[in-house]
């Protein structure tokens, strides 16, 4: 009987079931097994087997259809809380070898040796964010658990930061928290992972590396980060493999990137998160989920009109399935990520380019025929169903004019839907002519900015850290 | 295997408790129930805990703080517990063919996820060595299946156990006892497969006495009711060779069981047990019942040219209750005007003739089991519930078993 009527209840209906009164624990229990923890339940005086037609009659008159009623015409909110420690709750007290045992076992820790997130040490974290530790700042799926200010430093201690990485922190869970980065989608079976990019004075300040090896471990601020993103979408957000982190392959955590603003401020290009809407000379992070990566080697050539068919085509080699996202699941949700090393930089504006020519000439000059394309979102993948062309897509006004100028299936079409989908960088060995590619998971990890809110006497503050 | 600088009188001990797809543990629901009306008393003692997959309990001596710990909250069987420490339970999944946290199902009523590793734990309180896990696996899949209606044995006020029967040579490998006293006591692997499988009902699917469970007595078999199908001295084909499975194969068989009656003596003496404790609840939902028949009669029968169909057809047609017996049952006259009445027994009842335990023969599942002795000692298991239940799975190994078996027999690898 319950169980027809939570299937009934999950449908969207309304449900009363009458229960006698000596199962009314049972039924209490069972709907919260049912999943349905406030389903619908309307008692019966007594058990009907050993009454007469007239005293249940009126048994039911006067009890159970009032309840009924009351079960069709009242809403509840069915979400059970899960029970977990609170916020200060000691959840242990022993060696710093049992602390890393107890904390692996019980799947809070990515494998390695985590910081031991003691009082003391959440204490001093908290005292870099001018914010209640119990401030909620939203609740984050899958668990749907409360990100607090409490919870940030919890994980900051344990992935290895120093307490002024705090206000970093926090607007990197304000970012995952935005609806617009579908942190949901984080388990998802491509396995992609979060590049946290950081821009402002914050760089130099804290010690970020944006220099050689940008994206090697090596630099506390970069890695451990880097670090604390992962551990908090495991422990506050709640994506485990083996349960609802589904990547195929997945990969590890990726450190922070830091730009380089000395090259951008000389060559006059804004950087990644300006370009967000950040305004100039203000610090904030960028993140968003890459499928892939790889190096483009030595870059040749003394202008932009010779280093950049190579970096086109590089574009053109790294994305493939990804496509769906330019047209045809998410349309427009493709933001690729190119990485340039200074130096690259350096002679691509030398040559007067700004960065919004180079995002023009990608998307002029990092095209595929039509019928590659379509090979990528429905003739090799199933990934767009219905097989249809670009032509039709555009036909049925899912697709923009430029993918279906004609119905020759050798025509070329870009591999975004804007020339600003291109998000271009500037970080690594300034003195080495590489460049870096970032294959984009589109809407599944949509590029999101926020801004860092320092504390109030952040410098005093931050010299009195330094100065231990 | 504890890391330097831990403390001495550590276990560090695996929660056997279900946890429910949205992340919650049965307990949570059940817990607070139990705490509205401990009727058990102490049994809840202890339930306030945050729950946590592993925890480490610290003693002079841990056995038994942790069998104190976990008695208290309810997730024992009455009986000592082996604590299910983080390695034993790894050496317990490494005896699985899946991995720890494959969930094969959710248990019922309150729908606990049976995880290879949740099963693993709780096959460790039992007292299962790790070679049993595989048994212990096919058995959660046989409770598993629709026809076992699991939600009606969990929670109903009769007390219907399990019955295992394992069949093939795997039995032998392990020493699930067939023969002298196979119900027990006495067999290591009878006794901590059949307590596994209770084990995981009760703490994965959450049937806690009084609050999901309602079984109004309870009966021993519900601490174990496992053994083995004879292979030697069988002269008939094994459960799972008439389920349509290779001899050379092992299986395990789940019935319904409300308890198991000795009957010595020959069929007429079983037809006429099998008639008068009918359990009534066959004849209202239509049942499946299990024979027990001793290897000398079963080697006497055959000699005369029966096979087990005939052996279940004789009972069939003899088991019978004489029809005003039955109007006179408190079944038929408190329950049955309610529920109805399957159609062979209103069938059987218009006809005045008496009326058969079961629908058909061949709901009298027989096998064979017992002592090599001239006694015919059988047994008779009545049923309960809906639908007829007689559901065969069979029973997959890790692929290195053989290795993991001569490793864990000293042999090394």
């Amino acid at each position: 009987m319950l169980r027809v009527s939570a299937a009934v209840e999950s449908a969207g209906f309304p449900t009363a079931t009458l229960i006698c009164e000596g199962f009314l624990g049972q039924a209490k229990a069972t709907s919260s097994g049912l999943g349905v923890p406030t389903l619908g339940i309307a008692m019966v005086p007594g058990h009907p087997d050993v009454q007469s037609a007239v005293e249940l009659e009126r048994n039911i008159a006067s009890v159970t259809l009032e309840r009924v009623v009351a079960c069709l015409t009242t809403t509840s909110n069915g979400a059970r809380h899960l029970v977990e420690p609170a916020p200060r709750d000691v959840v242990f007290e022993g060696t710093f070898d049992e602390v890393q045992r107890f904390f692996y076992e019980n799947l809070w820790s990515d494998g390695l040796p985590i910081v031991p997130p003691t009082r003391d040490r959440v204490d001093a974290f908290l005292s870099f964010v001018d914010r209640s530790p119990d401030e909620v700042l939203a609740t984050v799926q899958l668990d749907n658990r409360a990100a607090t200010i409490w919870n940030i430093a919890v994980n900051g201690v344990m992935a290895g930061c120093r307490p002024e990485y705090m206000p970093i922190l926090v607007a990197l869970v304000e970012a995952m928290a935005d609806p617009a980065y579908g942190v949901e989608h984080s388990g998802n079976t491509p396995g992609a992972e979060t590049q946290i990019v950081i821009n402002g004075p914050l760089i130099k300040d804290l010690g970020f590396n944006y220099e050689q090896g940008a994206l090697r471990d090596g630099f506390q601020a970069n890695t451990s980060i880097g670090r604390f993103w992962r551990l908090y979408l495991r422990n506050v957000a709640g994506f485990l493999p083996h349960q609802n982190d589904k990547g195929t392959f997945g990969g590890t955590w990726r450190v922070v990137m830091a730009e380089n603003e000395d090259t951008l401020a000389e060559i006059g290009w804004p950087t990644v998160c300006s370009g967000m809407g950040l305004p100039p000379g203000q610090n904030g992070v960028c993140i968003a989920r890459y499928t892939g990566s790889h190096v483009i080697v030595s870059v040749y050539g003394t202008s932009a009109e010779e280093c950049l068919p190579y970096l086109a085509d590089a574009v053109v080699k790294y994305t493939g399935w990804e496509l769906m996202f330019t047209v045809g699941m998410a349309t427009g949700t493709y933001k690729p990520m190119l990485i340039l090393s200074p130096i690259v930089a350096k002679t691509i504006a030398a040559s007067g380019m700004t960065k919004a020519d180079v995002q023009a000439y990608l998307f002029e000059h990092a095209r595929i025929p039509a019928r590659q394309f379509e090979n990528y979102i429905s003739g090799w993948t199933n990934l767009i169903p219905g097989k249809r062309s670009l032509y039709d897509l555009v036909m049925l006004r899912k697709a923009p004019q430029v993918f279906g100028a004609s119905r020759d299936p050798e025509r070329l079409v870009p591999l975004v839907l804007r020339p600003e989908d291109y998000m271009i960088a500037v970080s690594g060995d300034p003195m080495r002519t590489n460049c870096y590619f970032l294959a984009h998971n589109g809407m599944l990890g949509f590029p999101t900015m926020k801004p860092i809110v320092l504390p109030r006497d952040w410098s005093t503050r931050l010299r009195a850290a330094y100065a231990e | 295997m504890s890391a330097p600088h831990e403390s001495r009188g550590t276990q560090w001990v695996h929660n056997p408790v279900g946890r429910q797809r949205g992340g919650g543990w049965v307990d949570d629901a059940l817990g607070d129930r139990g705490r509205e009306t401990d009727p058990v008393g102490m049994r809840f003692a202890g339930a306030r805990v945050v729950p946590q997959r592993v925890e480490a309990v610290r003693s002079a001596d841990v056995d038994a703080a942790v069998n104190e710990c976990f008695y208290r909250r309810g997730w024992t069987d009455g009986l000592p517990i082996v604590p299910p420490t983080v390695g034993r339970v790894r050496e317990m999944v490494r005896f699985s063919p899946e991995s720890a946290s494959t969930v094969i199902g959710e248990l019922e009523p309150m729908h606990g996820e049976a995880s290879v590793e949740k099963l693993a734990v709780n096959a460790v309180m039992a007292g299962c060595r790790p070679e049993y896990f595989p048994v212990v696996l096919a058995a959660v899949r046989g409770i598993l299946d629709p026809r076992f209606n699991l939600r009606g044995v969990q929670t109903t006020d009769e007390n219907v156990a399990p019955l295992l029967i394992v069949s093939g040579p795997l039995a032998e490998e392990l020493g699930i006892n067939a023969g002298i006293g196979a119900l027990g006591p006495g067999w290591h692997a009878n006794a901590t497969i059949g307590r596994a499988l209770r084990l995981i009902m009760n703490n994965v699917g959450g049937a806690w006495p009084g609050i999901t469970s309602l079984a109004g007595i309870g009966q021993p078999a519900r601490y174990t009711l496992c053994l083995a199908e004879r292979t030697h001295a069988n002269p008939w084909r094994s459960l799972h060779v008439e389920a349509g499975l290779p001899a050379e194969s092992s299986a395990v068989t789940l019935m319904r069981a409300e308890c198991s009656i000795n009957v010595t003596g020959d069929l007429d003496d079983l037809a006429s047990v099998m008639a008068s404790a009918a359990s009534a609840f066959s004849i209202l939902h239509g049942g499946c019942v299990a024979v027990l028949i001793a290897p000398a009669t079963a080697a006497r029968l055959s000699g005369m040219g029966w096979s087990k169909l005939n052996v279940s057809r004789y009972l069939f047609e003899r088991a019978r209750l004489p029809v005003d017996e039955w109007r006179s049952l408190w079944v038929r006259t408190k329950i049955a005007p309610t529920y109805g009445l399957p159609p062979w027994v209103v069938a059987a009842e218009d006809g005045n003739g008496p009326i058969p335990i079961v629908e058909h023969a061949e709901d009298i599942v027989v096998f064979v089991a017992g002592a090599d002795v001239p006694i015919p000692q059988h047994v008779y298991f009545p049923s309960w519930g809906f639908p007829p239940c007689r559901v065969v799975v069979p029973i997959t190994l890790p692929s290195d078993w053989v290795r993991l078996r001569h490793a864990a027999a000293g042999s090394g690898d």
